[in-house]
């Protein structure tokens, strides 16, 4: 379907006629993108109708039909004058309160549901049924050949999981987050996910905090903030790209709870020892990106980056807004003049065409591909992608075929009012990359200087946890966060699921909050009863044992990771038994206090469930006693945040 | 004109306006940026509506009204030498001058989002969206009112659809690649 014809519209509005309303029909019974397009089409109608018939409301009639002074209109149509008078004075009270107060009456309507297309499909398989033999002597039946019908149903597949859920239409910019509950560890005993190293949403939150308001609450994603500090855990000893640490101590929050924590090193490798790298930016020039804290921040960030450069590292900078164009072409780090020349004279100006620029940088990148190296495109943006919804799809597809190509994508998101948060995360995430969230030159220079490595450099793909509990040592467990990246159990094994990717010294930390089996849960942490089953009788723990001879296990857990090298398509298996020792938090490690302090302030500033009995004082606390040597200042940082929000809750 | 063919008008007149004059008063406000001039011009609308006769032998009189009003604040904005509307330069400036407020994406789910979203796009195709959703007339009769052809407000509408999906925040939600797999 092609995005800028607007027949498809027409049709979904039934202004289209004839031949060119079967040929559309054809191509929507036909295709499932097409079908969701018609179908997003007329419910973007009817919540307009809705807004508009609402909006008629809150302006009340009508001091303005006061026509009583055409001496005509008194001659011909008295009558109706006098109608409209009475009319005026019922409504005189109504415009007052009107004038003042523009909202007083604004109906709020509920989130936006597509209606189910199957009765549409239906009634368009009965219209092509009805057709069928006209239809396939005329010229339209071509839309409807075996070739592109097939076609159109290889495009749906290749990307069919996203398919399940598309026909939703999105109401925010953040996506909902809905907490992982507590489950139970003898009928869950499997915990899976992928790892995430983005670090976005702290960064955006701090924001928010600066600028004087809290943040909404799902532009709070835990495990970001978790992860947007890095953790001294140490390297790996052994050939494994990363090390695995796992830990246990009293869970600060709910006493009686234990809190778990995975902590992930990825080897370091030393600037020099990095491969030569192989880098296009994106950039986005449209007009929103034109605040010091857009396009200009970007420059600078990358004039930091360029100094860090060689003579075997290669930069090109694609710009896209109203059309896209190569404002640099492939060029060596040592040209730095060439390199910092042609920043300068980029401008922002003109609209955003995303889609096209996407394509250029790619294939620039694939044109100068380093192989062994760094292949990466960089985007950075305010998040305003001008593509359609096809080309979306296409997108998508581009983007996870470049990445299995070896050029992966990294997004840099800036500015405030406009910011798609969660397509920019979706976007990294398709692309093998990273997403971070530059508020501030400091933060340009966390991401690109001082993590560069990190950021740039991929050891490890496809990385997933697996957690499997003991139910002879845990009632319950919760993962903190990572709600967007929960798998399936039989994802883990599978190596054709995606997952996160992990980059040279990276730390990714997750941490579980367990209730060690025989405590009296408290309600919150309780795990909802279910009804009987009726077909299956469910054997005791004991039974189970028995059955299967197992012994009890002294194991609290079993963290199980899988992973791929940056180039490899078979996944390797690392496990990690965990004994808990008893230790009380005030003796956990410096980071562990660290990371539980900052899940807790994530926790408070969703207003979560299960946030427990801490609170921001404790936090601080929690925090201080965690700060170590904080050589960045960036827990220093997080400390004054805290402290801010104390403030603003107070105010 | 009998007193009872008075009342029978008088009160179709009443449904007319009571039906109509909100949707013109808006579309006028629209293009005279000037509410007491639109009203005026509405004013005026009615007016000449019931002068021209039209009451008694228009079937659907949207499209006369609609084309009336907007002649009317075209020569309201000419006569007073406002900035042209339908200049297309100013077009594509005033799409740019309107940003979405971060607050405002906040409200999303508020009533009338989609609206301030169509407030931002340009004239013309505010235009043909008001007519299309708010006074469910046709591409044809939109392409009366607007002088223009059906081929065109499809372009228009199709255009504006685009826009208002992507600001929607849709384009998001199409880049959903894990939620599925939540167990």
């Amino acid at each position: 379907m092609n995005i800028d014809d607007p027949k498809p519209t027409a049709f979904a509005l039934d202004e289209l006629n004839g031949p060119e309303r079967l040929a559309i029909a054809r191509e929507v019974a036909d295709s499932p993108e097409a079908q969701r397009f018609v179908d997003e089409i007329r419910e973007l109608a009817r919540v307009l109708k809705c807004e508009y018939a609402a909006d008629a409301e809150t302006e009340l009639p009508t001091n303005l039909i006061d026509i009583r002074d055409d001496p005509w209109f008194w001659s011909i149509a008295r009558p109706l004058a006098i109608a409209a008078v009475i009319a005026l004075f019922a409504v005189v009270a109504g415009v007052t309160i009107f004038s003042h107060n523009r909202n007083v009456t604004v109906a709020r309507f509920e989130p936006i549901h597509l209606p189910a297309a199957v009765g549409k499909s239906g009634d368009v398989q009965a219209e092509l049924a009805a057709n069928e033999a006209r239809a396939e002597s005329e010229p339209q039946a071509s839309l409807g050949t075996p070739a592109s019908r097939s076609l159109a149903r290889s495009k749906v597949e290749s990307y069919g999981g996203i398919r399940a859920r598309s026909g939703e239409f999105n109401t925010a910019a953040y996506d909902h987050i809905v907490e992982n509950p507590f489950l139970d560890a003898a009928g869950n005993p499997l915990s899976t996910f992928s790892i995430d190293v983005d670090t976005a949403s702290y960064s955006n939150v701090r924001r928010f905090i600066n600028d004087g308001s809290l943040p909404p609450k799902d532009a709070v994603r835990v495990e970001e903030m978790i992860n947007y500090f890095t953790y001294d855990y140490p390297q790996p000893t052994d050939e494994k790209p990363f090390a695995v640490h796992v830990d246990v101590a009293s869970c600060p929050w709910e006493a009686a709870h234990r809190l778990v924590r995975i902590g992930l090193k990825g080897r370091e490798v030393a600037a020099d020892k990095r491969g030569p790298s192989n880098l296009v930016f994106l950039l986005d020039v449209s007009g929103s990106m034109e605040p010091v804290e857009r396009l200009p921040l970007v420059k600078q960030a990358m004039r930091l980056l360029v100094d860090k450069l060689t003579e075997n590292d290669r930069v090109a900078i694609v710009v896209y807004a109203g059309a896209s164009g190569l404002a640099l072409p492939s060029t060596t780090g040592d040209h730095k003049e060439q390199i910092l020349l042609a920043l300068e004279n980029l401008q922002a100006g003109g609209s955003t065409n995303g889609a096209e620029g996407i394509r250029l940088a790619y294939k620039i990148a694939a044109d100068n591909f380093i192989k062994g190296g760094v292949n990466r495109v960089i985007l950075a943006t305010d998040g305003d992608f001008n593509v359609g919804m096809t080309s979306q799809g296409d997108l998508i597809r581009l983007i996870e075929e470049k990445a299995k190509t070896g050029v992966f994508l990294s997004v840099l998101g800036v500015g405030t009012d406009n910011l798609k948060d969660s397509t920019m995360q979706k976007l990294a995430d398709k692309g093998n990359g990273n997403y971070a969230y530059l508020d501030s030159l400091d933060e340009a220079r966390k991401v690109l200087v001082q993590q560069m490595n990190g950021t740039l450099v991929t050891i490890a793909k496809d990385v997933k946890i697996q957690v499997e509990f003991n139910p002879a040592r845990v009632a319950s467990y919760r993962l903190i966060g990572y709600e967007k990246r929960m798998l399936r159990k039989e994802d883990f094994s599978n190596d054709k699921i995606d997952a996160g990717e992990i980059g040279a010294g990276h730390t990714v930390t997750a941490l579980y909050e367990v209730v060690p089996a025989g405590t009296n849960a408290n309600p919150a942490a309780s795990v909802a009863p279910v009804d009987p089953l009726k077909y299956q009788r469910v054997e005791s723990e004991e039974t189970l044992r028995t059955a299967k001879r197992l012994q009890p296990s002294a194991e609290m857990l079993t963290v199980k990771l899988r992973f791929k090298k940056p180039d490899g398509e078979k996944s390797e298996l690392i496990e990690r038994p965990l004994i808990d020792e008893g230790k009380d938090f005030a003796k956990a490690p410096a980071d562990l206090k660290f990371a539980a302090a900052v899940a807790e302030f994530g926790m408070i500033l969703r207003d979560s469930e299960f946030k427990g009995t801490g609170t921001l004082g404790a936090v601080l606390e929690w925090a201080q006693e965690g700060k170590d040597s904080d050589a960045n200042g960036y827990r220093a940082g997080f400390i004054q945040l805290v402290g801010k929000v104390q403030i603003l809750r107070k105010g | 004109m009998s007193d009872v063919g008075a009342d029978a008008e008088s009160e179709r007149m009443q449904t007319l306006m009571k039906r109509f004059e909100i949707p013109l008063l808006q579309f006028a406000t629209r293009i005279t940026s000037d509410r007491e001039r639109a009203k005026d011009v509405v004013q005026e609308t009615f007016v000449k509506f019931q002068r021209n006769g039209a009451l008694s032998h228009e079937a659907e009189p949207a499209t006369w009204l609609f084309t009336v009003c907007r002649n009317g604040a075209l020569n309201v904005c000419r006569k007073e030498k406002r900035l042209m509307y339908l200049d297309e330069e100013m077009i594509e400036s005033r799409e740019d001058e309107q940003p979405m407020p971060y607050a405002q994406l906040e409200q999303k789910e508020a009533a009338g989002f989609l609206l301030r979203i169509v407030g931002s796009l340009p004239p013309r195709q505010q235009e043909v969206i008001q007519l299309k959703f708010q006074n469910d007339l046709s591409y044809q009769q939109i392409a009366e009112i607007t002088k223009t052809t059906a081929n065109n407000v499809g372009v228009l509408i199709h255009t504006a659809l685009k826009t208002l999906r992507q600001r929607y925040g849709h384009a998001s939600k199409d880049f959903l690649p894990f939620n599925p797999r939540t167990t």
